[in-house]
């Protein structure tokens, strides 16, 4: 039996032309395998002498660790410069655009429109909806607007029969929801309108927002609190509000409800003709005529209505100066707001 | 309407400067809404006059209105005629009392007819009225003064010394057809019911709305008739829409003119013509059988207040009404009022409530929240919520899919519904039609959004737009009538529709998922969204879209039978190349896709409650398989054998490739499947699985007709 030479310099050696893991792999093979040298050397102590083996064991055990600790230190190195390479060969180039579809934008009409319906949702009114194509009992009649009166040329209506029109407001809903309910009431119908009229600052179809309250005791004063509450929540809380007399045949007393120019601060500009006002509502409380049509009784309950035209609203919010923008449907008016 | 400041203080001493004047004007309800510089020494307001103040369009009109409420007294102007000479040797015979209330009229003679005195053109014009001679202005500035149309016909021309007022049934018997020359030289049929003047022999004007070419005042003329008459408003109105022919004289009349003042315009005029056409003043006709009497008008003290919302005392509302020209008579609770001849307006309480806000002043009125019932009745919550909540939920959806809103109008026109071929007996073709459109090109109400998308597109692509996802939510009108008489409202119902264009080819990623399928796949994303998972896509028959590429959509277990329409909710596919074609698009053969949901129809599935389900404990066994079936085997016909395979330990299955070419037969396709097995309690163990699912595969080859996949 010869003993074994101290294989640690050749090691050393093989271990220096290691260039990966799978060449570090074959040395470990080499020398810690089952058939290796080091673990054939300790296979093979049985054949020392007795007196020497302690010593010979315990040397080829420190070769074996040393041998150990020099390969998981390779290791370990052979593995981090891999994992650089693959990081460096995943490399991106982070400042090409990510992939994503950009949201799509609500239309800025639908954007007031549901501003308008929140702020009256949140003081307790409900939503209502009416035929766009409505009779003219409900657009007109009963209204308290009959056929061959002069207020008939307020609006250019769009006509389908004699008796059918285009609504040319969202009024009719009032008269539709109190022919089914009982008062109280509380409730906005916002909707589309349509009107015979084209230019600048008129187009077919528009939008506007009803509203109606009725109940006992409510008052002229009521009217101005509800929406002076609104413009201000609309337009914010410092925005001056105005209320002056105006005709509509379905209110008595009826009013016309100015706010503040928002583009000149009330000292006079295009937008407001000078006037430092803009009208942006139509109000009044019901007419008893509406109610007796309705079956509501006059003398017990007492109600107001409003009504305002989202287009001009939005066109003030957003400074648009041609209305037909909106039906346009150009994108890239669209995606702007 | 048109006032000049320095006419009005004729009539009215206001010290204050024309901008207080003109807003407080707006503040009593007539709304200044210009103010003009005229020359150096004037300014002209431009007064809105709403429709139910008639009495307002006049210089008059307003100083009355300025009077009550600056409590100052108006003026009237110097009008003495004092070469009355009585009787006129006319015979006025009124045949329609109820058409028209009263007739006046005067003769002056020996008139030269000229040009007006500088003041009087210069007074026109500020009103935006061209001066035609002496005459004509005359009656034109009593009319802008005091509000009440005037006509004057050349006396000469008015045969046998006689007027008759009347409609061409009362007077020449029913069924009459006349035709009339008026002054604008245009010959009118006018209808029976329209009520006319005639002198012995023949109609000489359309009361209240335009004297006749044959009466005109020419430069000839020296001896005029002047007219002064009070005619139905709704009679002149109609008349007036019936001839498509609306003057100042019609405008006012069918508003309501003031019976009283009217002899003062005759008298007015006929002073002013002496004065500026040296004539003679001669004898007066007026016949009045229909007086004015007002109804008395009781109104509450405490009704005003209660409609107000203040607590003005009995003396401080007859304050406010003071100066309006009611009669008023003061009693313990109320005041009975009796409004002037020009406040026909005035007719209810409610109305004298409204002057009394108006003087009172709008802005003084409190501004006070209601203290409003509130309760939890379905009422309060609105019957369209849900809908709403819904519509709201599907437009979210859409717009974090990358889909911009658009609003397009109701319109559309029959070509529209042509390009896209749909067929007679579509419900799309029972079209809501306008009487009196825009434009012939919208002429009818919507059965479908498709249309306007389809402009959209074009108008959207000739700027250059490399990407286009559009939808919107609007109502489509079926008419559900046959005859126009019929006053049966059509259907109105909510739909939602959306195209979709992407430019192929530069990419910065690539992704080659067919368009049809991101479309699909929205759709899907937001039935799922709204808990909607009982839907079926099957081959669409619409004409306008690609055969190959397109699908009905069917919501609820109903599955498309015979009556398909009856049971589709919409449909989503590419827009048929034929139509593509048509189109003024420069991109080559672009591919279109487009979709349209009624909302209406989905709406009832989308009230589902959720409720919980217990998670799984036991874990899943998977297994993947390919087969090679025929190419024109439809996936859902798969995904529907796959389902109906009777085992409780399938969990879910889905078809993750589709192949075809290489290796794969001609007219055949490899489709492989994933199958995930799970039991509720108990783990699965793999030899089970593994004959379960060889029992499956079989099951699945037998149906298909297929082989595995090697
Ligand atoms: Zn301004």
């Amino acid at each position: 039996m010869s003993y074994m030479e101290d294989p640690k310099q050749t090691f050393l050696e093989e271990l220096k032309s290691v260039k990966n893991l799978a060449d570090l792999a074959n040395i470990k093979v080499k020398y810690l395998g089952k058939k290796g040298i080091i673990t054939s050397e300790l296979k093979s102590l049985s054949k020392v002498p007795p007196e020497e083996r302690p010593l010979y064991g315990k040397k080829i055990n420190e070769i074996k660790q040393f041998i150990e600790t020099e390969l998981d230190l390779q290791e370990s190195r052979l593995k981090q410069e891999e994992l650089k390479k693959q990081l460096l060969s995943e490399s991106l180039d982070i400042t090409l655009n990510g992939k994503f579809i950009p949201f799509g934008k609500e239309h800025p009409i639908n954007k007031v429109l549901s501003e308008v319906t929140d702020i009256f949702v949140k003081m307790g009114f409900s939503v209502e909806e009416g035929p766009e194509v409505e009779l003219d009992y409900y657009n007109f009649e009963a209204l308290n607007i009959p056929k061959d009166h002069p207020a008939r040329d307020m609006q250019d209506t769009f006509y389908i029969s004699d008796d059918i029109v285009l609504r040319t407001h969202t009024s009719p809903v009032q008269v539709r929801v109190m022919e089914k309910r009982k008062p109280p009431v509380r409730f906005i119908a916002p909707g589309k309108v349509y009107r015979c009229d084209a230019d600048i600052t008129h187009t077919p179809m528009f939008h506007q927002v009803e509203g109606l309250m009725v109940d006992r005791g409510i008052t002229f004063s009521n009217l101005k609190g509800v929406l002076v509450a609104f413009l201000h929540q609309m337009f914010g809380a410092d925005t001056p509000v105005r209320f002056r007399p105006s005709f509509f045949p379905f209110t008595e007393p009826s009013a016309e409800v100015d706010i503040g120019c928002i583009l000149c601060n009330g000292t006079g500009c295009r937008v407001c003709k000078g006037s430092g006002w803009l009208e942006i509502l139509g109000a009044g409380m019901v007419n008893p005529r509406v109610f007796e049509h309705v079956g509501y009784d006059p003398e017990e309950y007492s109600g107001f209505a409003f009504g305002m035209g989202i287009e001009r609203i939005a066109m003030l919010k957003y400074s648009i100066d041609d209305i037909r923008l909106f039906f346009e449907n150009d994108i890239r008016f669209l995606r702007q707001f | 309407m048109r006032v000049p400041f320095e006419w009005l203080k004729e009539f009215i001493d206001i010290k204050e400067s024309p901008h207080d004047v003109a807003h407080r004007l707006t503040m009593i309800g007539l709304e200044v809404e210009a103010v003009e510089q005229v020359g150096s020494d004037d300014v002209v307001f431009e007064v809105n006059v709403t429709p139910n103040r008639p009495d307002c369009l006049s210089i008059i009109g307003i100083a009355r209105e300025l009077s009550a409420s600056y409590k100052t007294p108006v003026v009237f102007p110097e009008h003495d005629v004092l070469a009355e000479t009585g009787e006129l040797d006319f015979n006025v015979d009124i045949v329609d009392a109820e058409l028209c209330h009263r007739y006046a009229g005067r003769v002056v003679r020996n008139l030269k007819i000229g040009h007006s005195p500088e003041w009087l053109r210069k007074r026109l014009e500020k009103c935006s009225i061209r001066s035609i001679n002496n005459i004509v202005d005359v009656t034109n500035y009593v009319l802008l003064e005091l509000g009440h149309p005037l006509h004057a016909f050349d006396l000469k021309t008015i045969k046998g010394c006689r007027i008759i007022v009347g409609t061409p049934n009362r007077v020449k018997g029913q069924g009459t057809r006349i035709k009339f020359r008026t002054l604008d030289n245009i010959e009118r049929e006018i209808p029976e019911e329209s009520l006319l003047i005639w002198d012995a022999e023949r109609p000489i004007a359309i009361a209240g709305v335009m004297g006749g070419m044959e009466t005109e005042v020419s430069d000839s003329t020296v001896d005029i008739f002047i007219e002064s008459a009070y005619f139905d408003p709704v009679s002149v109105r109609r008349t007036s829409k019936a001839l498509g022919l609306k003057t100042e004289s019609s405008y006012r009349f069918e508003r309501g003119t003031d019976i009283k003042m009217l002899k003062k315009a005759l008298d007015r005029a006929a002073y002013l013509m002496k004065e500026v056409a040296g004539g003679t003043i001669c004898g007066k006709i007026d016949i009045y059988p229909k007086r004015y009497k007002p109804d008395e008008i009781n109104v509450r003290y405490n009704k005003v207040n209660e409609t107000l919302g203040l607590k003005l005392t009995k003396e401080e509302i007859a304050d406010c009404l003071d100066g309006l020209g009611f009669e008023m008579k003061k009693s313990v609770n109320s005041l009975k009022i009796k409004p002037p001849a020009y406040r026909r307006d005035i007719k209810r309480e409610i109305d004298v409530i409204e002057e009394v806000a108006r003087i009172y002043g709008y802005d003084r009125i409190p501004a006070q929240l209601p203290k409003a019932t509130i309760g939890i009745d379905s009422q309060w919550s609105g019957v369209k919520s849900q809908e709403l909540k819904i519509k709201n939920n599907i437009k979210e959806s859409f717009l974090k899919s990358g889909f911009t809103e658009v609003i397009n109008y109701s319109f559309m026109g029959l070509q529209d519904i042509d390009l896209l071929g749909i067929n007679g007996d579509d419900e799309r073709r029972n079209l809501v039609q306008i009487k009196n459109p825009l434009k012939t090109e919208d002429s009818f109400m919507r059965t479908t959004l498709i249309p306007s998308f389809i402009k959209n597109l074009v108008q959207n692509l000739s700027h250059g737009n490399r990407e286009l996802r559009l939808f919107e939510i609007a109502r489509v009108f079926i008419s559900s009538q046959l005859s126009v008489a019929s006053s049966q409202l059509p259907i109105e119902r909510e739909h939602l529709a959306a195209i979709y264009y992407k430019e192929k080819g530069k990419a910065l990623y690539r992704d080659d998922t067919p368009d049809f399928y991101i479309v699909k796949g929205v759709i899907e994303a937001i039935l799922n969204n709204l808990r909607i998972y009982d839907y079926s896509f099957v081959r669409s028959s619409e004409p306008f879209l690609h055969p190959g590429q397109s699908a009905d959509i069917f919501i609820g277990s109903q599955l498309p039978v015979a009556s398909r329409q009856s049971v589709k909710t919409g449909y989503v596919g590419a827009l048929s190349p034929a139509i593509v074609d048509s189109l003024d698009i420069k991109a080559h053969k672009p591919s279109v896709i487009v979709m349209e949901i009624d909302i209406d129809s989905i709406i009832p599935y989308a009230m589902q409650v959720v409720k919980y389900r217990p998670l799984p404990r036991y874990p899943y066994i998977e297994r993947d398989t390919a087969i090679v079936v025929d190419s024109l085997l439809e996936a859902e016909m798969l995904m529907k054998w796959l389902k109906s395979y009777p085992s409780d330990l399938i969990e879910d299955t889905y078809i993750f490739d589709v192949y075809q070419g290489k290796n794969i037969p001609e007219g055949k396709k490899s489709i492989a499947f994933n199958v995930r097995y799970r039991a509720s309690d108990r783990t699965l163990k793999d030899d089970e699985i593994d004959a379960l699912h060889k029992s499956l595969v079989d099951y699945i080859l037998d149906k298909t007709k297929g082989q595995l996949r090697t």
